[in-house]
């Protein structure tokens, strides 16, 4: 019965949902110090070609390739970090979209090593190599009712949803502490901030390194789900992908970026008639949500609202306790 | 406790400060008075670390501070409640509050919020609100008091009075004199000259990035050509 419930197309478009969110948060965390980075795809890009790389050629086990592939990424988040902690508004996304295209263009380029545009396959699978360390322990899908292809993807997907609800419960945690605190002051106002006494530069470069590490681990996720890459998948286009998550689902609370890339990744899956249209589509959605709510959908009152709603129900039925946001 | 020592900065090519000294002695006022463009504001921004100064020396409580960082510059005591008042729009007065605290890990923040909360009962009312639907002056207290919430021993305060009701004014200028009096060294910036005056101890004169005269609160005051100069003439 199981075996029945558990479709791998399924599956996978569940993990592509997850690997949206974890980037759309990528996002959220940069933004939420009021810096707007195009960058994230790039970012991605580094992380995957890094780690699928390492576990080429050298043949290291796939968590410590996904690792270093984010920990490059995060470096590269600080190096671009720096020269732009000037930067504002449309130039600092214009800036880092260029960075984007810049590693866009490497991977294209660097044909010995990265294969240009034919891209990179028989990067090791996740799934597989899960498989693989099991059945050393004796262990048969089959013993649970699983063929090995189901097995597969459904290790992934639980693998991936652990990552992704750590991911969200880390930056909520951080989002109250003094870390928090201070990347809200820097966007409400820098000057203020400034003469509160944050080190507005150290938590700026903070925020833009973290946003890379966690794009860089996607990324790295996204090669060894894939087990081909190419320089297409980081281009402009996912870069203003992942922006479309934030901007569709809202940038004040975490839980906008993961409702916009939950939203928009099973879109085009459900709807299969629009998959084509999708980037006409994405266009709409950038000019409506500016005309008519540019914080995106959930917002802070939304939230408050619901949970306001959510706490009268549970008197109702006696069970209440509701925590807000 | 504080001296600025032929101080010269400025904005990329253009040079504002030109050779400007002061001293600020512990438990007093002191007062900086200037026309638009003087420099008032950049000798605050050098002061609290804003602005690196290109050359001269500032030091504190016998310390050289030259060219330190904000942040380190208020740990070791020095506040700035910035011009215009930069309250954060987007958190509640208590938030604002406690953001003041922000480098502090002792366990009597919360004490001094009461204190503040108290000190400053409009506060306390509206402490729930957004900082950004206050009134003018209630913003200003609220920054004033945001930045007592670190400890500072020395306040600095850039045009505390900018763009207030006369009666505003002279009640913020009543809330800087009881906050000198409760033991803070006070650096005032204003355009407001008479008022600065009255509850200052000493003053200085900037003119085009230059000090052009300095002297005691009431001296000056009483001095009827540099009112005229400098400060504008008696409208009585």
């Amino acid at each position: 019965m199981l075996a029945e419930l558990i479709n791998p197309y399924y599956l996978q478009v569940g993990c592509f949902i997850l690997i949206n969110i974890i980037l759309g948060i990528s996002v959220y965390i940069t933004l939420s110090t009021g810096q707007l980075s195009l960058a994230n795809a790039g970012f991605m890009g580094i992380g995957a070609y890094t780690s699928a790389l390492l576990t080429i050629h050298f043949d290291l086990p796939i968590i410590i390739g996904i690792i270093i592939g984010a920990l490059v990424a995060a470096l590269c988040g600080v190096l671009i970090g720096i020269p732009t902690l000037r930067l504002q508004g449309v130039y600092l996304a214009i800036v880092t979209l260029g960075f984007g295209e810049v590693i866009r263009v490497i991977f294209v380029n660097w044909e010995t090593l990265t294969n240009g545009s034919v891209g990179i396959s028989g990067i090791p699978h996740i799934g597989r190599e899960i498989l693989k360390t099991l059945q050393g322990f004796g262990f048969q899908p089959m013993s649970i009712g699983l063929q090995n292809n189901q097995f597969i993807f459904l290790s992934i997907f639980i693998l991936l949803l652990l990552i992704t609800i750590f991911v969200i419960w880390f930056f909520r945690r951080q989002h109250q502490s003094r870390v928090g605190r201070a990347f809200a002051a820097i966007k409400l106002d820098e000057k203020a901030a400034e003469s509160m006494g944050i080190n507005i530069t150290y938590y700026k470069v903070l925020a833009f390194a973290q946003g890379a590490l966690v794009a860089g681990f996607a990324g790295a996720m996204y090669a060894h789900i894939l087990a081909y890459i190419s320089p297409a998948d980081f281009a402009y286009h996912r870069a203003v992908e992942i922006l479309i998550f934030v901007v569709f689902g809202g940038s004040e609370v975490i839980w906008g970026p993961i409702f916009g890339a939950f939203f928009l990744t099973l879109m085009p899956e459900v709807l299969r008639f629009i998959s084509e249209y999708r980037y006409m589509i994405y266009g709409l959605i950038i000019i409506i949500m500016m005309a008519v709510r540019p914080q995106g959908l959930i917002d802070v009152p939304l939230l408050k609202a619901l949970s306001k709603k959510g706490r009268k129900r549970g008197q109702k039925h006696g069970t209440g306790n509701h925590k807000s946001m | 406790m504080l001296e600025v020592s032929g101080i010269h900065a400025g904005y990329g090519k253009i040079q504002v400060l030109k050779d400007v000294s002061l001293e600020v002695e512990e438990g007093t006022i002191v007062t900086i008075l200037g026309a638009n463009g003087a420099g008032k504001s950049t000798t605050m921004k050098s002061v609290s670390g804003l602005l690196k100064p290109s050359a001269g020396k500032i030091s504190f409580l016998g310390e050289d501070v030259t060219g330190l960082r904000p942040d380190q510059l208020l740990r070791k005591g020095i506040a700035l409640v910035p011009e215009g008042r930069q309250i954060l729009a987007g958190m509640t007065v208590l938030e604002n509050l406690e953001m003041g605290a922000y480098h502090r890990k002792d366990s009597e923040i919360d004490s001094d919020l009461n204190k503040m909360l108290e000190r400053f009962p409009i506060l306390k009312e509206r402490e729930k609100q957004l900082g950004g639907t206050l009134s003018g002056g209630q913003q200003q207290m609220l920054a004033i008091a945001r930045a007592i919430m670190s400890r500072p021993k020395l306040l600095l305060l850039d045009e505390p009075s900018m763009g207030l009701a006369p009666l505003v004014v002279a009640d913020i200028f009543k809330i800087i004199k009881e906050i000198n009096q409760s033991g803070t060294t006070v650096l005032l910036v204003e355009q407001n000259a008479r008022q600065a005056l009255k509850i200052s101890d000493k003053g200085y004169v900037l003119e085009t990035g230059k000090m052009v005269a300095s002297g005691n609160a009431t001296e000056l005051l009483s001095d009827a050509r540099i009112m005229e100069a400098y400060l504008g003439k008696r409208s009585s």
